[in-house]
């Protein structure tokens, strides 16, 4: 895996610069709070999102009741494991929730306006 | 993340299956042998008779003992004899008045393992059999079953999620179909994990995601709660809309047709297809209803139809309706989990896939540590992650196999009547597993894999003789009768038992490669003495 | 059937493999096989593969034929590649014509 950013050497050399800063500021840019990210956004985030699939696909699916409550728990388990790719495969920890959040706001959106809460 | 899309895919295959594959090693392990249950529950029951009566015959005397033993009861199930389980069993629920109420919840209930020759219940030692395997593989065990399940369900989506991102990182998929490059180290146990991954991914994919199918209403109750939101049994009713509820009972007593006559109206209606089982609802009573149930045939689904007789006029009153798409998905993937259908050529084969997942999860885990080690030796020490990866290694891989063996033998040497039996044999099943975790953790070397490995092998190949040694069901007397299902069972004992000090040995006799350095001195010197010879 | 499907899986795996080059030159080293012949054996394994398919439906029905026919794929995909091809690469042809025979007349008895 990637090594640390050597952020010791880019910061100003001044000798009464305050070390804690320094080591702070290594601390959060250690790339492991990336992975602790983007595998939290595929987890928790990934729930989120199958929950709201099996959500939105009973409201939305045309047809008999119980069987768009079954269709959206098939479909939900594969959103989840499409969510982990996404996850890891996506430039940055950020993008990773807001391609998971995203699809999961707006499946929300839809299943609120469709009454599924009401 | 900064690398590829290949390469980031690698690490999350690497990170997902390590993370749970020892757990799902046990889960593999244990799903696969309940390919067998039925098997080895006979085996672990050898007092039980093998008797061939017909079905007709059999359920005769399954309603006669019900009648004198259960003749309050408000329900009776029964499980008619198979091919694969000869025993008949009877289960029964007494109306709320007359519930036992030392037993708390199970005080309505009542049940019996049946001869089907006699109909007497049968007396046999106290055991889960192969059941025990069964529910180990999604209850877990010594936790509450809920926990288990989403455990398992979490291990499971890992699992899936190693398998798809598998596919994607193994560059060469088509050209190395059939590549195994025996005795080259990382080389071959890589060689070996894409393998036995890609020759079973049609059974590790369907497995997979299908075992998530049969939980995923516990895990996914949302859609329930917001499509049904004051009342959920409804879905129930809706999507594995069986037959409607019985009314409440009749006053007046009448006497039932003979059983026999109605499975027979059942059979023909189904154009020949056997009955696996019925329940009969407010037996003896003038509306008593029995659903027949049928056995699984052709179909792959776990929801086979039923037809439901009025038991004293056999009028057909209901069957169970057609099934919507989704209900006959979901029915079509949980059938193909737990392969009832399977007849013994189709069960073998699902049986040896499901040990070549078991290969795969482990040659995965070994592989990690094989890729690791060279790090650790330029440091000249093993750092912690690898240490304990290594003990967990030998724990789970070799350390399993002795579990599974030693609950066999605890099956055998129990004392017959001792309390608690039957938990007492999944006991030792977790003791022997402990023992072997303890001693891998304490030294996680090779040689550690040896002995495990040895010590498994001797535990299997052992069972047929310890049964032999403690009952009448061993290989003498079974290959002469023909028993197929019981001599298979200890042949199945020998084969692992051979496997397993296979493994050991080569373990055992494993030499590390030669450096190229190492390489150069040794043909030098062999040149110089050759030389030196020949001067 | 199950035998005779293991069988034919087998023989159609050999004659897939035997379309590689590198499972060629492995088996025959300067003798590997040319490219016209190469193609022959993929038709063959595919050909085979096909019957093995056709075989496992009409035994087993359109719900579990394609289940058989999958995993006999599998186990002797597997039999082939870790038994046969790194201990046994002498015993290859001759087991991929016996298994479908010993399939056939299993299935025939």
């Amino acid at each position: 895996m990637d090594s640390p950013p050597d952020t010791a050497s880019m910061n100003s050399s001044s000798p009464t610069a305050a070390v804690p800063p320094r080591r702070l500021a290594a601390f959060v840019a250690h790339p492991a709070w990336g992975v602790f990210s983007r595998s939290m956004a595929a987890i928790v985030g990934g729930y989120a999102l199958a929950a709201m699939t099996s959500v939105f696909c009973a409201v939305v699916w045309t047809g008999a009741r119980g069987q768009a409550v079954l269709t959206g728990m098939l479909l939900a388990i594969l959103a989840a494991a499409g969510a982990a790719l996404w996850a890891f495969a996506t430039r940055s920890a950020v993008r990773a929730w807001m391609g998971i959040a995203l699809p999961t706001a707006v499946m929300a959106a839809v299943a609120w306006l469709l009454g599924a809460w009401t | 993340m900064k690398n590829g899309f290949r390469q980031s895919m690698a690490w999350l295959h690497t990170w997902t299956g390590l993370l749970v594959g020892w757990l799902l090693l046990l889960i593999f392990m244990a799903g696969t042998a309940s390919y067998y249950r039925e098997e080895i529950s006979r085996w672990m029951r050898p007092e039980l008779p093998r008797s061939t009566v017909s079905t007709d015959a059999a359920a005769g005397r399954a309603v006669q003992f019900l009648q004198a033993s259960a003749g309050q009861a408000d329900t009776w199930f029964v499980t008619l004899p198979q091919p694969r389980n000869p025993a008949m069993t009877a289960f029964w629920r007494n109306p709320e008045a007359l519930a036992d109420p030392s037993k708390g919840r199970r005080g309505r209930f009542g049940n019996a393992t049946l001869d089907p020759a006699s109909g007497e219940p049968l007396q046999s030692r106290e055991t889960r059999g192969g059941d025990f395997f069964y529910r180990l593989h999604f209850d877990l065990h010594y936790i509450p079953v809920m926990w288990a399940r989403y455990l398992v369900g979490f291990c499971a989506m890992f699992m899936l999620v190693a398998i798809i991102t598998g596919v994607i990182t193994h560059k060469k998929i088509f050209k190395d179909f059939f590549t195994f490059r025996k005795d080259k180290g990382l080389r071959s146990w890589l060689d070996f994990h894409n393998v036995s991954a890609v020759m079973g991914l049609p059974y590790h994919a369907m497995i997979t995601y299908t075992g998530i199918v049969t939980l995923m209403i516990m895990y996914l109750p949302w859609g329930v709660k917001v499509a049904y939101p004051q009342d959920e049994a409804a879905f129930y009713a809706e999507a594995f809309g069986g037959m409607s509820e019985v009314t409440t009972v009749a006053e007046g007593r009448a006497t039932p047709m003979p059983i026999a006559q109605l499975l027979d109206n059942a059979r023909a209606h189904w154009k020949g297809q056997d009955v696996a089982g019925f329940s009969v609802t407010h037996p003896g009573a003038a509306n008593a209803v029995i659903d027949i149930q049928q056995r699984d045939g052709r179909r792959l689904s776990i929801d086979t139809p039923a037809l439901r007789y009025d038991m004293v006029s056999g009028r057909l009153l209901e069957q169970t309706p057609a099934s919507g798409a989704a209900t006959a998905t979901r029915g079509v993937l949980y059938g193909l989990h737990l392969a009832r259908f399977a007849d013994w050529g189709l069960r073998a084969l699902f049986f040896l896939s499901g040990l070549a997942g078991c290969l795969m999860v482990a040659s995965g885990v070994v592989l990690w540590a094989v890729k690791e080690r060279p790090k650790h030796a330029k440091r000249g020490r093993i750092g912690f992650g690898l240490r304990l990866v290594d003990a967990l290694n030998i724990g789970a891989v070799a350390g399993l196999p002795i579990a599974f063996a030693a609950y066999f033998w605890g099956n055998r040497l129990l004392p017959l009547g001792m309390a608690e039996r039957a938990s007492a044999e999944a006991d030792v099943f977790f003791y022997a597993w402990g023992a072997a975790l303890f001693a891998a953790f304490l030294w996680p070397r090779r040689l550690m894999w040896a002995w495990q490995l040895y010590i498994g092998a001797a535990a299997f190949a052992l069972v047929p003789v310890v049964n032999a040694l403690t009952t009448e069901a061993h290989l003498g007397v079974t290959l002469r009768n023909g028993d197929w299902a019981l001599a298979g069972v200890d042949l199945s004992m020998l084969a692992f038992g051979a496997m397993l000090a296979l493994c050991g040995r080569r373990m055992q006799a494993w030499q590390p490669a030669l450096s190229a350095a190492e390489k150069k001195k040794r043909a030098a010197a062999a040149a110089a003495s050759a030389s030196g010879a020949r001067a | 059937m199950m035998m005779l499907a293991l069988g034919l899986s087998f023989s159609a795996f050999t004659a897939l493999s035997f379309a590689m080059e590198k499972h060629q030159l492995e088996l025959h080293g300067r003798q590997a096989a040319s490219v016209t012949r190469r193609r022959l054996w993929q038709l063959a394994g595919w050909a085979l593969l096909t019957v093995a398919f056709a075989l496992s439906v009409v035994d087993h029905g359109w719900a579990q034929g394609p289940v058989l026919w999958l995993g006999a794929m599998t186990v002797s995909g597997m039999l082939l590649t870790f038994g046969l091809y790194p201990y046994r690469p002498r015993w290859i042809v001759p087991v991929a014509w016996a298994l479908p025979i010993i399939g056939l007349l299993a299935a025939l008895v």
